[in-house]
């Protein structure tokens, strides 16, 4: 396998809907992404071993019906539990974006044994994502802060990003809030919510912003968390949906006062100082895989 | 088969709340003003399955509660549980689905369980769900059975009610699996037409099929003809008569849902105020179709106009785009959640319907409804305004955001007349590659004979019969569910996955959705494009065993699509379907020998020429006469306080902020979305058009808008046309469309224009037709902005006599155009002091209809909305002024942008403030030149008029380009957080920016913690 062909897996079907974009966005970092029905893998297991990445992509598997996520998880659970178990046991780093984050939760991909046995995935579930406080759905941008010490593979190098969160089930709960300690002792609170208004690299706290900075009343303001081995990366807001800085919100601000007269060609089809700040996760993944091949 | 019940209620540990029961709370005390000191929820499952109480005991946490944050058990009732509720409620209300009404989380359940035990993967095993709600501390007056009518719609919903002392008892409601009476099919039956004309009549009435006298003697008649009796012989049928499976499939296909007949008529038109007699050869062939067509000379790029479900476009880079726009009234005036819901996923439908199949990328939704604080008499069988809308929002929201596809752009209009009857637009976006991977254009269907045709995704029931007739009925507690559909977006998810997929492999040959007449319109249609078909109703699969012939030709069944297929790739489309749990059955042939051939097994249960069936129903002729409406003139009260005139204008229904019901909907998914709803430093501020990059990495763009004013209506409905087709455009050119290559979407919703006993003044309603056809001719031939597809709901009127209530003649302009670059746009928001603010376009005197005419007139300070209302008089010059505008937005000259529409300049200003959070210092002096006076052009709604905002550096250049097409200084963005408007010395409004936001977000605001 030659050091460019890093492959990812991103799953569709069942109400899914991220996963065009989600393909795009490792495109555009280098990657080959191919979306994947569920019931292919199902079908054969072993398709998984071609692949290096794996995405579960936004949406609204079986319309949030039992429990967002609940669903698919229990197909995956019940059909790829070992594929996915091997997956992450040969370094295979797997992200899940606000659905696939909350399969990867019912599953109990996420957390994972945080101080169990070992630190491979037990498919026990430890957290729940349930109905945000304010108790309806809502699309809005957020800006989150990353745990600089985080062992994520898919955060590193990050500080500070603005990108919308789309969900109705986005707030994060334990039954054991000592867990809380112990994954935030271990840097898996990788991600959470923060106001934007507090200094960069100072934003992260414990108490509960009010809402709208804390879209949906998570413990800890916690927007994704990952699991002890850092590869297993999931959280409820969605930073594909910021991989050009033309999806902004205030983009139309940007314009410096020497801006170009003549807009730059659309078929550039290349970023450039358009990248959007979401980007990155994606790349550092597609990276990492490579680094690991080296 | 067992019968198990299995309930989940949320935890409350300290981490943990019940949500659900805190939104209910929340509703009775904003709807019905109730404060109850607690409420608490359960999901109930009813399971019918092999599998007995224990087994499904044993995976109660792992499918039908989430162990970390509820509580669930099964065989028993929770609230038995006093662990759980250790003090018996006040009231329990326990909400479940009617029988034969589509329960998503049961299928959902259903399929969850099937994961888990393989022994329920058996025929007629099925979960119902329910909702229980208990509540403690009601307040004095509030009774079991207003809650329970304010949390559900008997039409489609069960309620049991249990009162304080049945608690006590420990008695509680107990739904049961909702049964459905068996029923046996019935053998196609002929009916005798040769009747009188009375009988005949009749025969239409009863039968709801909605036909009138001339149309039913024009069947008679067919049915005389003796070669058509000879075929009919030789196939067993009863020569001299129709099955009732042709009259139902002639009735569907004939309707004016499918047919326009009223766009259609010969129509005598005479204007008293000019003395005009003439007639008219259809309005939409006249109006619509040859303007299109003319302009398709010049515009290649027009790639399909008005013969397929969407309008489709030639757009960039190897892809193609289209639209279309469709009404869900009466659906959503009965059921508004489940209307509305159908609305949404059915016009999406339309666009994979498209060409071989388009992607459906974006949603647009306009509603019109009564006002939401409507305090006056209700018709009993009318919901609540806040009741629709409410209803409505929720099933776009679940309809549009399960779907994956964004809601880009919208709006929401308040009048009292919509209380009879909302209107539901609902639009959506496709995108198709302009060339398949086989090479065949995406846009053309290649159907041929011998195609196999599939009816793919969900199954037909009795859900969908007559839907659209019932709606003219009145409506009862025992009128039959199958008058409302819910809809099923993931059943419609996982087939558009389907057959996007089949479509890229080359397997489809044509494609069509199943909407208004069922397979009956889907297949009759295809079926023009081969020269005929044999339909086998008995493959078509079934939600419940026993329908008859005509019930499944026309079921109206939802989450359908009708897919045309080569014999040889049948094998790889039926495993495709397979791979995703798509249904795809085999129901029908394509032929070439004319005939629109029906059986049902082996016997031929209709036989109708496909000419018949589509050419053969008779021209309407009708009447129409203008004169023109009188209102006294509005004068604007002596004195008046501008500022607070603003404030009040602000929090008028109309233009107040939406934006606690639009954020419910996902505007971005796809990842495309350039510019949003909301713009702005708070992410609050109006966004005019949307602007799509729906090309990942490619910044190429798409712009969508809407305009809609049917305010104007009421002095003159092609005022009202105007305004719609210049709002769109206008809107458009803020965010830089590219003028040359934009489309544009009619939608009608009309009051009833027919003479009748019902109508007797059909005549000026087809007037307002006809002028409202003629100025949208006008204007889209000078905008250069060809219509490519449309719709009409022409009976838009709620009871009869002098409790009649019709609506305002309705139109919704929709545009869908190019955007070279999205990184080069603008918006509404104020960007940075100093930044210079102009006017661009002239300002009129013409305040008649406008938003603070109505406004003034309902508070009683103005006598009436009589008067001028905006013209276009030249819009040949006013497109070469737009194209001068959205040029310097392209360049990148331009970032703040916003149009004058309802509320005139002094809104806009204040919207630009609010978006921007900064104040702004204007000055009137100069924008009387043509003829407004103060008041006309601080709030009138003179059209063509956008303000900018534009940097130091760019102003020369800007000036340069603009000034011919009219351009005035009006002021500065400035620091001190205040909106002050001055006309020379004159001091009219100096209000902090603040104080905007207030009185702007205050009126449509939802409560947190208590969902829409």
């Amino acid at each position: 396998m030659s050091a460019s062909n890093v492959r990812v897996a991103v799953l569709h079907g069942f109400g899914i809907n991220c996963d065009h974009e989600t393909a795009a966005v490792f495109r555009l970092v280098g990657a080959e992404a191919e979306r994947m029905h569920v019931n292919r893998l199902i079908a054969e297991p072993t398709l998984l071993d071609g692949f290096d990445i794996l995405a579960i992509p936004g949406g609204f598997s079986f319309g949030d019906h039992l429990g967002s996520g609940r669903l698919l998880g229990n197909r995956l659970r019940f059909a790829l539990r070992e594929p996915l178990r091997e997956f992450v046991a040969r370094g295979g780093p797997v992200i899940g974006i606000c659905n696939g984050f909350q399969v990867l939760v019912k599953t109990g991909l996420l957390p994972g044994p945080v101080d169990g046995e070992g630190v491979m995935p037990d498919f026990e579930q430890r957290a729940s994502l349930t109905l945000n406080e304010s108790g309806r759905y809502e699309d809005r941008w957020v800006t989150l802060e990353f745990d600089a010490e985080s062992p994520c593979v898919w955060t590193r190098g990050l500080t500070r990003i603005d990108c919308p969160v789309r969900h109705g089930e986005g707030r994060f709960v334990v039954a054991d809030p000592t867990l809380l300690d112990r994954m935030d002792a271990a840097h898996l609170l990788t991600v959470r919510y923060v106001d934007p208004a507090t200094d960069e690299g100072h934003g992260l706290t414990d108490d509960l912003l009010p809402y709208p900075l804390s879209p949906n009343g998570s413990a800890r303001n916690i927007a994704g968390v990952t699991d002890p081995t850092g590869l297993v990366f999931g959280l409820m807001p969605h930073p594909e949906a910021i991989y050009a800085k033309w999806l902004h919100p205030d983009h139309s601000r940007y314009t410096a006062p020497d801006a170009p007269d003549v807009a730059p060609s659309p078929e550039e089809r290349v970023l450039g100082e358009w990248e959007g700040e979401g980007l990155q996760i994606f790349r550092n993944a597609v990276e990492h895989v490579r680094s690991t091949r080296a | 088969m067992h019968d198990v019940r299995i309930e989940a209620t949320p935890r409350l540990e300290d981490f943990a709340s019940d949500v659900r029961g805190n939104v209910v709370q929340q509703r009775l005390a904003t709807d019905l003003g109730f404060s109850v000191g607690a409420v608490r929820s359960i999901v109930g499952f009813l399971v019918r399955s092999p599998a007995d109480e224990a087994s499904l005991a044993a995976i109660v946490d792992d499918l039908f509660a989430d162990p970390i944050i509820e509580v669930g058990g099964a065989g028993r009732t929770l609230l038995s549980d006093s662990t759980l509720f250790p003090e018996a409620p006040d009231l329990v209300v326990t909400i479940g689905p009617k029988p034969g009404v589509t329960d998503n989380a049961g299928t959902a359940a259903l399929d969850g369980l099937r994961t888990l035990l393989p022994e329920t993967r058996v025929e007629g095993a099925g979960v119902s769900t329910y909702l229980t709600y208990a509540f403690w501390g009601l307040p004095e007056g509030a009774s079991g059975s207003s809650i329970a009518a304010a949390l559900h719609n008997p039409l489609i919903e069960r309620a049991v009610v249990v009162d304080a002392e049945s608690c006590r008892e420990g008695t509680w409601p107990e739904l049961t699996f909702p049964e459905r009476p068996a029923i046996a099919r019935q053998a196609p039956a002929t009916v005798d037409l040769e009747v009188d004309d009375a009988a005949l009549q009749a025969i239409s009435d009863q039968g709801l099929l909605a036909l009138n006298l001339e149309e039913m003697q024009a069947i008679r008649d067919h049915y005389r003809d003796p070669e058509v009796q000879a075929s009919r012989a030789a196939v067993g049928l009863p020569p001299h008569a129709p099955t009732d499976v042709e009259l139902e499939c002639l009735a569907q296909t004939w309707s004016e849902h499918c047919k326009h007949k009223i766009f259609a008529a010969h129509i005598h038109h005479r204007d008293e105020e000019t003395g005009e007699d003439v007639t008219i050869d259809s309005l939409f062939k006249t109006h619509i179709m040859r303007p299109t067509l003319e302009m398709q000379d010049e515009r290649p790029w027009l790639l399909s106009v008005f013969h397929d479900n969407s309008g489709v476009i030639d757009w960039a880079d190897g892809w193609s785009v289209c639209m279309k726009a469709e009404t869900h009234n009466s659906p959503s005036a009965l059921d508004p959640y489940g209307g509305a819901m159908t609305g949404i996923v059915g016009v999406n439908r339309d666009i994979l319907g498209t060409g071989l199949g388009a992607r459906p990328i974006a949603n647009t939704d306009v509603f019109c409804f009564g006002p939401p604080q409507w305090e006056g008499d209700l018709p009993s069988n009318l919901f609540h305004p806040s009741r629709v809308l409410r209803g409505v929002h929720a099933g776009v929201r679940v309809g549009g955001n399960e779907s994956g596809i964004p809601t880009v752009n919208g709006a929401i209009v308040f009048d009292d007349r919509y209380i009879g009857k909302p209107l539901v637009y609902c639009g959506t976006v496709g995108l198709m590659p302009s060339i398949l991977p086989d090479g065949r254009p995406a846009h053309i269907k290649t159907a041929a004979p011998g195609d196999l045709v599939y009816m793919v995704g969900g199954r037909v029931g009795a859900d969908g019969i007559h839907g659209a007739t019932f709606s003219s009925l009145e409506l009862t507690e025992d009128s039959p569910s199958s008058a409302v559909q819910i809809g099923d977006p993931i059943t419609q998810k996982k087939m558009l996955d389907m057959l996007l997929e089949a479509r890229d492999a080359g397997l489809i040959s044509s494609i069509t959705d199943n909407g208004a007449g069922g397979l009956s319109s889907s297949i009759g249609e295809m079926a023009e494009q081969t020269g005929g078909v044999d339909i086998d109703l008995a493959a078509v699969p079934l939600k419940q065993v026993g329908l008859s012939s005509w019930e499944i030709l026309v079921s109206e069944s939802q989450e359908r699509m009708t897919v045309a297929v080569r014999p040889e790739d049948g094998a790889a489309f039926e495993a495709m379907a397979a791979v995703h749990e798509v249904e795809a059955t085999v129901v029908a042939t394509f032929t070439d020998d004319g005939r629109f051939h029906v059986r049902h097994g082996e016997d031929t249960v209709a036989l109708l020429p496909l000419s018949f069936l589509h050419d053969g129903v008779p021209q309407l002729r009708l009447e129409s006469v203008w004169q023109r409406p009188t209102h006294p003139a509005f004068v604007p009260p002596e004195g008046v306080d501008h500022g607070d005139l603003l404030l009040r204008l602000l929090a008028r229904p109309n233009i107040a902020s939406k934006e606690d019901w639009v954020r419910q909907y996902d505007h971005e998914v796809i990842a495309q979305t350039a510019v949003k709803p909301f713009v702005g430093v708070q992410r609050d501020g109006p966004g005019d058009a949307a602007v799509l990059a729906p090309l990942h990495g490619s910044s190429r763009g798409l712009v969508v808008s809407n305009g809609i004013v049917p305010r104007y209506a009421d002095i003159d409905a092609g005022a009202m046309v105007v305004a719609a087709v210049d709002e769109a455009v206008r809107n458009a050119v803020c965010a830089g469309v590219d003028l040359d290559r934009m489309a544009g979407l009619d939608n009608f919703c009309w009051p009833d224009p027919v003479t009748s006993e019902k109508t007797p003044d059909g005549r000026f309603k087809l007037a307002q037709l006809v002028r409202a056809n003629r100025e949208l001719e006008r204007m889209c031939r000078a905008y250069g902005v060809p219509c490519v597809s449309g719709k009409d709901s022409m009976k838009n009127d709620y009871g009869s006599g002098s409790d009649k209530i019709s609506i305002p003649p309705t139109m919704l302009f929709s545009l869908f155009g190019d955007h070279p670059d999205v990184r080069m746009t603008a918006t509404s928001d104020l960007k940075r002091e100093g930044e210079r603010l102009y006017l661009f376009g002239r300002t009129r005197q013409e305040l008649g209809a406008s938003e603070v005419a109505c406004m003034l007139t309902e508070s009683g300070e103005a006598e009436g909305i009589g008067g001028a209302v905006p013209a276009v008089d030249n819009p040949e010059a006013q497109r070469e002024a737009y194209v001068a505008l959205s040029r310097q937005i392209q360049l990148g000259r331009i970032r703040t942008a916003h149009d004058c529409s309802d509320g005139g300049l002094g809104v806009a200003l204040a919207e630009m403030c609010i978006g921007g959070r900064r104040g702004a210092l204007v000055d009137l002096d100069g924008l009387g030149l043509d003829g407004a006076d103060t008041f006309a052009q601080l709030w009138g709604e003179s059209h063509g008029r956008i303000v900018i905002g534009v940097e130091a550096q760019h102003e020369a250049e800007v000036c340069d380009a603009l000034e011919q097409h009219g351009l005035t200084l009006i002021g500065l963005v400035v620091g001190n957080g205040r909106l002050t408007v001055e006309d020379g010395f004159d001091l009219l409004i100096d209000i902090p920016v603040d104080d905007l936001v207030t009185a702007w977000k205050g009126t449509l605001a939802l409560p947190v913690g208590g969902a829409a």
